[in-house]
């Protein structure tokens, strides 16, 4: 019995894999650092994805640990490791702190449980701001650039960090299918009978938490090569705000919704850049402001995310319409 | 030596005690469970899913130990008593509605064997002999079917997982004639097939009779009678407690 239907995602994946790789010559060096963004972005997304599209646990001390991974990573490069050990180190770092943000969710859920990651998320920003000996606190932290033979730095980190992504998401699809996936839906969605079912909900929502800890710490070391220079102010809350927008706008419970979501927040950016030249008065607030009527635009019409909308379409038929008006 | 051949029960409750705050929900319950349908019958609010909670883990007791065959459950948590052979299903089907009904039902099995093992092909085998005793398809999404072919699928969970003690939390309650026959008969069938203790809380005395060697009735919290169905309906008290109000109810 073969489906088809398996295929589409690794299809998908070979054909992003090659656009990716020729994107450095179509695209502008500004156009290439877009997609970079996106792309760094869609990992860290994919974490909260699978904690609480998958889970069901709405944390969002992603930011923190995104961080983590960035000042981590730097830190471990200027101590003399290689870049990838360090930002695989930094991430089994962000990993820990993952498991430890994940404790009060065994007692903790819904509202109380998004306050409880939210004074974590402060925390670390907190901690970035005074490990002055790491961070250098509020003055910054010049990131040393990687090399890799005669690439340009636009060109490399584009690579690396769609190819992480790239990665990122052949492990995610079929993780999702499997049987972690199906005992993290159970958790979100039958939670009171997982112990009936042998299924301990503790242990899956800290596994839960390890991998989305785990993506945002990933995320942030390739932000370190992205943005080059770190503040402590990049991770405080309109980055966690922003990365819940990023996955509910794009969509939860689906892989591709971090993707999207990504193309978004990016996207919308930079349409509002866009229009703050010929109409200021869109700075500063008016940023906000425009990115928050887009949210409840998909929100209240798309409430599934832009992930859904091709299946909405599709599903969409006049007549069906018209019956359900009559109801 | 005549006791140690004798064996054990699958399931022992002994002088369970249950408190929610100042009241007393269950207080000296003891009772036994060994192959085939014990009936748990008695008026709301009696105490039955408190007795199955408790069994399950769910509820702590104040009093009182549940054995699950040699081992005392003691302060165990749900997930590693339903390890030791204890499955149960809930008054409201507890399913993942995105998932098809056979992924549903080997959830019930993926707790049971180490997460990064795949599932045996044996034991989805054994899960789809289970899935085509009771009629159900195996690649429909839960989210499809109606409420009665849900409780279905439960209880073709919790029976797929090869327990030595299933629970079932009314599984007949909102179902038609029809649809409690779907229910049944597999379920008879399987049970004896196997040396499986069920415990049944139902409504429906029809049914309990049909399909229940014994039977034990609660009310208030205490367990009043127990025996063959035939006679512990004829109690006077059983028929004060429960037939009663059930009389008073339909009149």
């Amino acid at each position: 019995m073969i489906r088809a239907g398996r295929y589409v995602p690794y299809a998908g994946i070979a054909v992003a894999v090659v656009a990716a790789y020729l994107a450095p010559t179509v695209t502008d060096r500004y156009q290439l650092f877009l997609l970079t963004w996106m792309a760094i972005y869609a990992v860290a997304g994919s974490g909260l994805v699978v904690l609480i599209g998958w889970t069901g646990q709405i944390a969002v001390a992603q930011a923190g640990l995104f961080g983590v991974g960035a000042y981590g990573t730097t830190w471990l490069v200027h101590l003399g490791a290689p870049w990838p050990v360090a930002a695989l180190g930094a991430s089994l770092v962000g990993t820990a702190l993952g498991v430890l943000i994940g404790l009060p969710a065994i007692r903790l859920r819904g509202f109380y449980l998004a306050i409880c990651t939210l004074a974590f998320g402060e925390l670390l920003h907190q901690v970035f701001v005074q490990a002055v000996p790491i961070t250098h606190g509020p003055r910054g932290l010049a990131v040393d650039p990687i090399t890799v033979g005669d690439l340009d730095a636009t060109t490399l980190i584009w690579y690396l960090s769609f190819g992480t992504l790239a990665l990122v998401l052949a492990v995610l699809v079929p993780l999702g299918k499997s049987r972690l996936g199906r005992a993290l839906k159970a958790v979100r969605d039958i939670e009171v009978a997982t112990g009936s079912l042998g299924l301990s909900a503790a242990n899956y929502k800290l596994i839960a938490f390890a991998i989305s800890a785990f993506l945002g710490g990933l995320g942030g070391a390739l932000f370190s090569q992205f943005i080059t220079y770190l503040t402590p102010d990049i991770f405080e809350l309109p980055l966690m705000v922003l990365f819940l927008v990023q996955v509910l706008g794009g969509g939860v419970a689906r892989l591709s919704g971090a993707v999207i979501g990504a193309v978004f927040v990016v996207g919308i950016r930079e349409v509002i850049q866009a229009l703050s030249t010929p109409l200021p008065q869109f700075q500063g607030s008016g940023q906000s402001l425009i990115f928050g009527l887009a949210l409840l635009l998909v929100v209240g019409f798309l409430p599934n995310g832009f992930a859904s909308l091709p299946g909405r379409l599709l599903a969409f038929r006049p007549s069906s319409a018209l019956r359900a008006a009559d109801k | 030596m005549q006791e140690m051949q004798e064996d054990r029960a699958p399931l022992k409750v002994t002088d369970i005690a249950v408190s929610y705050g100042g009241n007393k929900v269950l207080t000296g319950v003891s009772l036994e469970a060994r192959h085939g349908f014990l009936g748990l019958i008695g008026p709301n609010g009696a105490g039955k899913t408190t007795l199955l909670n408790v069994i399950s883990g769910y509820v702590r007791v104040d009093a009182g130990e549940v054995h699950i065959g040699a081992r005392r459950i003691g302060k165990l948590p749900p997930h590693r008593i339903a390890r030791l052979g204890v499955s149960r299903t809930f008054q409201t089907p507890k399913l993942i509605h995105e998932l098809t009904v056979l992924e549903n039902v080997l959830l019930g099995i993926d707790g049971r064997i180490p997460l990064l093992r795949p599932m045996p092909r044996s034991v989805t085998a054994h899960v789809r002999d289970v899935l085509g005793e009771f009629g159900l398809p195996p690649h429909q999404r839960a989210s499809d079917l109606p409420l009665a072919t849900m409780k279905l699928v439960e209880v073709a969970r919790a029976i797929a997982a090869n327990p030595i003690v299933m629970l079932l939390d009314e599984p007949a309650a909102g179902l038609s004639a029809d649809e409690v026959e779907r229910l049944v008969a597999p379920l008879r069938r399987l049970v004896r097939t196997s040396q499986l203790a069920v415990v049944i809380i139902e409504h429906d005395l029809e049914l309990i009779t049909q399909l229940c060697d014994r039977v034990a009735v609660l009310n208030f919290g205490k367990l009043i009678a127990e025996g063959a169905p035939g006679q512990v309906l004829k109690t006077p008290e059983v028929i004060h407690a429960y037939l009663g109000a059930q009389l008073a109810a339909v009149r």
